[in-house]
This record gives C-alpha cells, structure tokens and sequence, in this order.
C-alpha cells in the first residue's frame, strides 16, 4: 500500500512538472518615453516565442512569456521587476531598453542573483552597475562601441572623400549631450577638425543661425545629434541657406515617419543596428515571419534584437537540459550563431564578461530617392557607395 | 506700502491655536501609521516583497504631496518641486561621493535644497498665481541646465552619476525609513496646521494684502513655507536616489515630478494632513489594480479617473470621507 501511494506521488509530481511551463519574465518600457522601442521589443519576443513553441518549447515543456512595463520610469521599473522576480518567479529575466531603469534594477537584480539576458541599457554607467553581477549577458553594444562605428565611418570617408571638416550640432538634453566632449575629442584625435560644436533646443524647430554658423565654418561632414522631430527642419534650412556639405549625419533614435518619402531625405545619412533591407539570410527570413504574424515590418531594430534575444536564450536552457542558471549561463556564454545583425557571440566589454553586439555591428546607411535606406558602411554589408554632395 | 510685522508674540493658548482641534481628528493619521507600520508584516506571501517595494514608492510620493500642500497652503503654487526633489537627490549623491557617511549627508542635502529654495523665493517674491509658477518652472529647468553642464567628473553631466544603495539595498529597512521621513513630514505639517503659522499662510493665501493688515510678515512667512517644503521634497529626492541608485538630469528634473505631487494633493484634498498622504496612497492602489484589470490603455483610464475626481471632487477623497462638513480638517 505504501509503495502504491509512493508511486502515485511520485507520478504526479513528475508529471506537474512535465506540464509546468519554464517562465521568462520580460520588462519593457511599454508606456512612456521609452515605449516605441519597447512595443517593438515585445512583437519581437511575441514572434521568437510562436516559434519556440511551436519547436516543443524549451526542455520539452512551453515556454511562457511574462510581460510587465516599467513605464520608462525607475520607479516604477523597481516593483514590476520585483513582481516578476518573486511572485510570477520567473526563472530568466529579459527586456530592459532604458539605461535608468536597468540601473534601478540592478539593486534587486543582484540581491535574487536574477539571470539577465538584456537587450537594451547602452550608457556606460549601466555597464558599471552590471560589472559584477555574474548573470547578465547584454546583447545592445555599449554606447562606445556606437561613437567607434560612426568614427569608422568617418575615418573612411576621410580615405574615399577627403573629408577633413566636422560641424557637430547636438540637442542639449541628455541624448545630445552625454559625452560630447569626449566626441569632440575623439575626433580631433582621430585627425579631423572640428569647425564647429554647436548646440540646439530639441523641438524647436529654429536652424537657422546654426546652418549660418556651419555654412561659415565650411564642414564637409554635419554630425547632428538630436531626435526625429529635428530632422526635417534641419534639412529645410540647409536647403534654404543652400550649405554645401559633403554628407548630413544624423544618430537619432527613430527618424520621422514618411521622413524617406521627403525629396529634403536624400543622401541623409544614419546609423541603425538593423534594416529590413539587410541583406543576409537571418533578417529577410525575420521580415518575412514578422510580416506574416504582424502584417507589415517595422524599422525599429528592437524587433529583431528582442527576437534575436529570446530564441538565443530558448537555445542555452535547451542546450544546458535544465534551468539551472549555471548551466544556461555556460550555454549561453558559448552562442555562435547568424542572426539578423550578423553573427552574436559573447565576449568581454571592457567591464562586463558577456557583451553581444559591438561596433562591427552597427551600419550606416543613406536615403535613396527610390525611398529607402540603403547600406553604405561597413563596406561588406554596403550596396552602394556613399552619395557625397560636395 | 506697510512695514509688515509679524503676528503679536502674546502666548498663544491650546484653544487660540487649534479652536477645532479633537483627538478624533488625528484618528485616520494615526490608523494610516498603524496599517504602514504593520504593512510589512501582513501574510501577503510571495507577493511581500513586491508590495514593499510598492508601499516605499508610495510612501516617497506621500512625502511630496504633503511637502508641496504645506506650500500651497501659503498661495504658492509652485512646479519648482522637481527642481527641490532633484536637488535634494544630486546633493545626497554628490556627498556620498565625498565620502560623508550617508546619515550626515542626507540632512546637509536636505538644507542645501532649502538654501536654494531661499533664493528662489527671495527672487519671486513679488510674484503670484501663474507668474510665481511660471518663474518656479524655471528655476527648475535651469538647476537642470546648470546640473547637466557641469563636468561629467563632477555630477555624471547628462549621462547620469551612480549612487550608493540605501540602508545597504535591503528593502524592508528603505521601507521603514520612508514611513519615518514621511511621520517626520506629517509632523511638520501638522505643526503648521496646529500653530499660528496656520492662520498666517492661510492669511497670505487669501491676500497679501489683508495678511500684511492683520500684521503677518509676509515675506518672512512666504520664505518659511518656501523652506520647509523644500527641506521635506528634497528628502523625498534622496530616498528616490538611494533606491534607484542612478540619477540623470532629465528624469530628476522632469516636469511630472512637480506635476504629481500638485495632482494628488488636489485629488487627496488640499490644505489638509491627511488628504495628499490618503491621494498618493489611493492613486497608487489604483494605478496598480487599473495595470491588473485594463492591461493595454491602463493609463489612459487612469487620467480618467483622476480628471474625473478632480471634477466631481473639488474638496478631494478628504472630502468624500467628511461629506458636508467643511472646514477643520487636519
């Protein structure tokens, strides 16, 4: 009788765990300043888990997405990431687009020794915050890796175009303004002039004694830093006052809707990890599955980095055989595979000991007047050669 | 104009201070203490440690309100909170990179926020009512400017500047210690409503002139309001920056951080003790049953809720608890 009820408990406890689906807790700014990017995250999470499923899950068993949004605010970052943490006791923790709100919850990340796939968080101090904490794999290259494209670019350009002259325009929040001094430095040690730092109020529209002051001081690249809403009143008035500059590059963090069917567009330059135009297998299958599902494509690159993110992860607890954070840390530490970005594999940053993404990463692409973004550096990922207007 | 002087130094009795004050009126203080003191022993299970983190963030957002109502009471009506909060926050974290142990460096945070809050009243004196919040605007945005300017060496510039946790992270002390600084806030407030400050904010409120003619110092007691409120906003700012452990100019200095505490004081009832602490308590349990019910748009319903309220409750929850019965609240 004993050994019957013995095994009859036995037999239910394995089979509830057969069914017990492994829990992945995701926390994106889904609301707030952040939220274009974290919308864009969860249809990528959303998309990378139908195919998980739909391939047995992971470890035999579903994989089940917990979503919460922090709001883009710390505060509010705080609690969620608590919750998932402790009452929907997620066994994996990714997500995370703001650097604040990935500071914040660094505090609690470290006292639950969270395993953190993050995708998101570029600024340095994130980097800091992070440095000691043994679980946490950040695929977004640090924001240092992005100024080492750009300069790679411009290095090139040097090379190809004679460029020599750098006018900077950056908008005097936070976005603008972290580490411009550092910018200007870098490229003054890199061997170009820097004719011209200047800044401007994001928003408001008003170019015109900036495009006077750059048209004096005769750039041949303009390196503006600054958000969508800059970018076409910033490409009236360079019209307007018709200065000839060789290339207008611009970093913001999503370009104006409609901005590439806008004649003013033309040979604008930029820096995105991704475009649904990369030509390598990984993304056009991407496009195609996100078309599918959602019905159009996005340019945000959180799309496919979040994808890129939870199906590398899926992988590692596959490859570890459990949820032990140990094992998946060491799977996920050994990830080699082609994605829509190029190849992602872990190394060392220069503070944390799992960094995905790095310079090579990024691209620089122009607008095209066949209403596109086309690639034109890194040469290998280029389809065309740049459009310089001097 | 008037020489202004202040109110006559005769010793003021119970009843001349507080003609409507009864124990019964603290009660609902007193029980909301008891519930946050016992809050994080409740059998909530897994859901604790969630709750505790909720309930600190609560009890940061309480300590605003009243810090904010305490000002309103004198007329000021002021957005310059984000800029004392912000202060109050960058001043601890500077300290503490200083190498002040953080029990010193927290009150000094406290009176630098206060210094500037001096100033800044001192500068806008002769201003009201659109034009004094206009200018307290500002100010905020220009300590933002000035803080985001400065080398990066020294305060992050726009990046941000990394702080130390609080109480070494551990979340049931951070949560004690915000209901202390919350109780330290309550009795400041109930100080100035129980004193002759009462009579004299609530004088500059109604018209500085008719203050000045009831012999109310006008200035000297715009300024202490000022003081106070700021003091107590900037100790709210370290608990925030000890518990996110990062700060930046544009999130420390934000507009909502002067708009939120202005909005609950009016939803829990302006003018009162209990009213911004009861707002900020009952906006947060909203806000998070509304994020559990109306998973997309939650906000949206939110901002409903509030704009209704503040329609449909001019004298705020305070008002709804004590239905027409005007006057005396605490």
């Amino acid at each position: 009788m004993k050994r019957m009820l013995l095994t009859g408990v036995l037999v239910t406890l394995s089979m509830s765990s057969v069914g017990s689906a492994v829990k992945v807790g995701a926390l994106l700014p889904l609301s707030g300043a952040g939220s274009v990017s974290g919308q864009a995250a969860r249809n990528g999470y959303l998309l990378a888990l139908d195919e998980i499923n739909k391939a047995g899950g992971v470890l035999g068993r579903p994989l089940e997405l917990e979503f919460a949004d922090d709001g883009s605010a710390p505060a509010k970052a705080v609690p969620e990431f608590v919750k998932l943490v402790t009452v929907e006791k997620v066994d994996f923790m990714v997500g995370g687009v703001s650097s604040a709100t990935s500071i914040a919850i660094s505090g609690p990340a470290k006292q639950y020794n969270t395993f953190m796939a993050w995708i998101g968080a570029a600024a340095v101090p994130v980097e800091d915050a992070f440095a000691d904490h043994k679980y946490f794999f950040h695929y977004h290259p640090w924001s240092y890796y992005n100024f080492e494209a750009i300069l790679d670019y411009f290095k090139h350009l040097r090379g190809t175009k004679k460029a020599r002259n750098i006018a900077i325009a950056y908008e005097d929040g936070p976005f603008g303004s972290a580490g411009i001094n550092d910018t200007v430095a870098a490229f003054k040690k890199a061997g170009f002039n820097v004719v011209m730092t200047e800044k401007f109020k994001t928003g408001s529209g008003n170019f015109g004694p900036l495009v006077s002051k750059a048209k004096a001081a005769k750039p041949d690249i303009l390196y503006w830093v600054g958000y969508d809403t800059d970018a076409l009143p910033l490409a009236t008035e360079i019209k307007q006052q018709n200065l000839q500059v060789g290339l207008i590059y611009g970093t913001p963090p999503s370009w104006p809707v409609g901005f590439e069917k806008n004649r003013l567009a033309e040979n604008v330059g930029g820096l995105s990890l991704w475009l649904p135009s990369t030509p390598n297998t990984e993304s056009r299958a991407f496009v195609a599955a996100y078309k599918k599902k959602f019905g159009n494509i996005t340019e945000e690159y959180f799309a496919p980095l979040a994808y890129v993110n939870l199906k590398t992860l899926a992988a590692a607890i596959n490859k570890a055989g459990s949820t032990d954070k140990d094992k998946v840390a060491a799977e996920l530490a050994k990830t080699n595979v082609r994605t829509p970005f190029g190849p992602l594999t872990f190394t060392k940053s220069l503070k944390t000991q799992y960094q995905g993404f790095k310079a090579g990463s990024w691209l620089s692409f122009q607008y095209t007047d066949s209403d596109d973004r086309v690639p034109v550096f890194p040469l290998k990922a280029a389809k065309k050669t740049t459009s310089w207007s001097k | 104009m008037s020489k202004a002087t202040t109110l006559p130094a005769a010793p003021v009795t119970r009843s001349a201070r507080t003609p409507d004050f009864t124990f019964g009126k603290l009660l609902p203080l007193l029980i909301f203490f008891a519930v946050a003191l016992i809050f994080p022993f409740l059998p909530f299970g897994d859901r604790r440690e969630f709750l505790l983190q909720i309930g600190f963030f609560t009890l940061v957002a309480g300590t605003m309100a009243l810090s904010w109502d305490i000002l309103a009471r004198s007329g000021q009506v002021s957005l310059a909170h984000a800029a004392f909060y912000g202060l109050g926050a960058y001043s601890y974290a500077l300290l503490m990179k200083a190498g002040l142990p953080w029990l010193a460096a927290m009150p000094l945070a406290a009176l630098i926020a206060g210094l500037f809050s001096l100033l800044l009243g001192m500068v806008t004196m002769r201003l009201s009512g659109m034009y004094f919040a206009i200018a307290t605007l500002a100010f905020t945005e220009v300590v933002r400017t000035v803080i985001q300017n400065l080398p990066e060496s020294v305060a992050g510039g726009a990046t941000g500047i990394l702080v130390p946790a609080l109480l070494g992270g551990n979340s049931r002390q951070q949560y004690f210690f915000a209901l202390l600084v919350l109780l330290l806030t309550v009795g400041v407030s109930l100080a100035v409503r129980l004193t002759r400050l009462h009579h004299a904010f609530a004088a500059i409120r109604q018209g500085e002139e008719t203050a000045r003619v009831l012999g109310v110092s006008v200035v000297r007691y715009k300024l202490l309001a000022f003081f106070i409120s700021s003091v107590l906003a900037a100790l709210a700012g370290v608990l925030y920056a000890g518990k996110t452990f990062f700060l930046n100019p544009l999130e420390t200095f934000s507009l909502a951080n002067s708009i939120a505490p202005l909005t609950t004081s009016i939803f829990g009832g302006l003018y009162t003790t209990l009213g911004p602490v009861l707002g900020a308590t009952v906006l947060r349990i909203a806000e998070e049953l509304l994020h559990n019910i109306v998973k997309n748009g939650y906000l949206v319903v939110y901002g409903l809720v509030l704009i209704l309220s503040i329609l449909w409750l001019p004298r705020g929850v305070i008002g709804l608890l004590r239905r027409g019965r005007h006057g005396g609240d605490l």
